[in-house]
């Protein structure tokens, strides 16, 4: 009787339930030597939008009080150096871990787009939207923020897309379970929660931002509670629908006891994200860590822990 | 060699100027390889500091084949939670990274420039271009602001480098910046010539201004900004540099550098 950590969510069978963040993986390439995500649940790509992007200027990240701030930009090699460059190589490494790659735009338009376009690839398991980045025509008011918009993005994609989709919802809104039940009801088979906090640092001596636009995405074990009351309460929103999906947890996750808090508030999946940047295995970590608890707990099937924390 | 991460333990921490210190750890396995240029990114042991990121540092020296020491200066946060640990202590090591200066200049001279805390890959390099021996003529000039915080640097360098110091205030050595110093040196200078840097970015800037890309055939400049990851990953490090014409790229210091051309940098 061994410990069953295998996780079968979003129509597709996981390894395990650790995966690594989009943005704080690359494209999998860069760590493989030192972290092969082979040995995960999975890999989020790197956000991918229509054309190039060279990010935004230096500086683009500082550390805060138990985290950082970053405003990379979404500097990304574009589609179609994504699709000819990056993903043969993904999806030959990638071994029994599922390949997730996160997807973005400006306009709903170029969501679609890049959606559609990742999504016919080969070698691609699910897609992850990014409604964190910035509606352009809609006074760069981030996607996640507004119900039609989430429910414009998922439908889109998906009515040209077979693979499962995943909606990262950003917890800088009034109520996170209504644009969750949007997101469902557009057809979404899951939710990552949570993308960055707005956050921003000011030195005192150049009476300046730190990071050149001012704004960064906080990140890091700063904002776990944030995520891990997210989680919480879209699981028990969930609960209340007819066909409740399956929930991604996100937001400062470095150790076993934070992913199992997200399992525990009801997520199936987890990510580890600014902790790479700490140590480069830390995902691995995580999940030697979760077994660990699960063996010396009696728990047989990481499963079992889902949601647990809800009132029986 | 690909990096590796390793916990290990402060043999030695001792103050060596004014806030400057000198941190030395065993890490036998990169000790062989590192090139001058190279850095390593440091972390504090999980919950034994509020220091969340590791930080960038360019290797100082490597000595009996397994000893690697590395010169900070306090600034911040992480650096005074460094300036703190005593030997036996243990951090996290995470090298080596980045490229390397080029170390073929060709038969000529070359001036080596250090500004305050950026002195110790420049101290490798001199090091080194001396061991190689292929240089007619190797000046250094060292700048600081001032007296008490120049490192003594004489028992670390070889014979044939000429020494200049200067400092801002006068309290020791040349008063005044670097670049004057650099300005006498091409004076003199009629060979080919190669310029290597490190320090305050204005520094290098200036620097940047003063040459003379006719004169000087290569001029490579060891750039320093906020880093994450250290090899690539969170691009949260990225260097403005023009790659022909007006356009400008942004390249990761820790990937793409951190040592690049000094006149493609976008200094300004």
């Amino acid at each position: 009787m061994g410990l069953d950590l295998t996780v079968n969510c979003l129509g597709l069978p996981f390894q395990n339930p650790v995966l690594v963040a989009s943005g704080t993986f690359g494209y999998g390439d860069e760590y493989y030597e030192v972290m092969p995500f082979s040995e995960l649940g999975g890999l989020v790509t790197k956000t991918i939008t229509a054309a190039r992007r060279e990010g935004n200027p230096p500086p683009r990240i500082v550390e805060t009080d138990s985290g950082m701030l970053n405003s990379i930009g979404l500097a990304n090699v574009g589609l179609r150096a994504f699709l000819e460059e990056k993903l043969p190589w993904i999806a030959a490494h990638a071994g029994q871990a599922r390949v997730v790659v996160n997807v973005a735009g400006f306009s709903v338009e170029e969501f679609i787009e890049v959606g559609t376009a990742v999504g016919g690839a080969k070698g691609v398991d699910a897609l992850e939207v990014n409604l964190g980045c910035p509606n352009v025509r809609a006074g760069y008011i981030h996607f996640g923020a507004d119900e039609l918009s989430v429910r414009q993005v998922v439908a889109g994609i998906l009515k040209n897309v077979r693979l499962p989709l995943i909606a990262k919802l950003s917890p800088n809104v009034t109520d996170i379970g209504a644009l969750a039940e949007a997101a469902v009801d557009a057809g979404a088979d899951g939710l990552s929660l949570i993308n960055t906090l707005p956050g921003m640092k000011i030195d005192p001596l150049k009476r300046r931002p730190v990071i050149s636009m001012g704004f960064g995405g906080l990140s890091g074990p700063a904002i776990r509670p944030v995520g891990v009351a997210c989680v919480y309460k879209v699981y028990q929103q969930m609960q209340r629908m007819e066909a409740p999906v399956p929930i991604v947890g996100i937001g400062g996750i470095a150790s076993g006891r934070d992913a199992l808090e997200y399992i525990l508030a009801g997520a199936s999946l987890v990510q580890v994200g600014t902790a790479n940047f700490l140590h480069p295995r830390a995902a691995a970590n995580v999940l030697q860590e979760i077994a660990a608890f699960c063996e010396s707990e009696g728990v047989a099937k990481i499963t079992d822990l889902v949601g647990l924390a809800h009132e029986r | 060699m690909k990096p590796v991460f390793k916990w290990v333990r402060v043999l030695q921490i001792s103050g060596l100027a004014e806030r400057t210190y000198i941190l030395r750890f065993e890490e036998p396995e990169s000790a062989a390889v590192i090139q001058p240029g190279q850095f390593c990114m440091i972390s504090p042991l999980p919950g034994s500091s509020n220091v969340f990121l590791p930080r960038p540092f360019s290797y100082y020296r490597v000595i009996s084949r397994s000893v690697i020491e590395i010169l900070f200066r306090t600034f911040g946060r992480a650096t005074r939670w460094m300036a703190n640990l005593a030997p036996g202590d243990e951090i996290g090591v995470f090298g080596p990274l980045g490229n390397t200066f080029n170390l073929a200049p060709g038969p000529g001279n070359a001036i080596l420039v250090g500004g305050g805390i950026g002195i110790p890959p420049i101290v490798m390099l001199a090091e080194r271009l001396s061991a190689l021996g292929r240089l007619k003529r190797l000046d250094l000039v060292y700048g600081e602001s001032t007296a008490s915080r120049v490192i003594y640097l004489a028992p670390v360098l070889p014979a044939s480098v000429r020494c200049h110091l200067t400092t801002e205030d006068g309290s020791a050595g040349q008063r005044g910046l670097v670049t004057a110093a650099v300005e006498s040196i091409l004076k003199e200078c009629r060979d080919p010539l190669a310029v290597y840097t490190c320090g305050p970015k204005s520094m290098m800037g200036a620097l940047s201004r003063i040459l003379d890309p006719e004169q000087v055939t290569l001029f490579e400049t060891s750039c320093e900004e906020n880093m994450a990851c250290g090899m690539g990953i969170c691009q949260g490090c990225v260097i403005p540099v023009r790659t022909g014409g007006d356009s400008v790229r942004y390249l990761r210091c820790c990937a793409e550098g951190p040592v690049f051309n000094g006149f493609e940098v976008q200094w300004a």
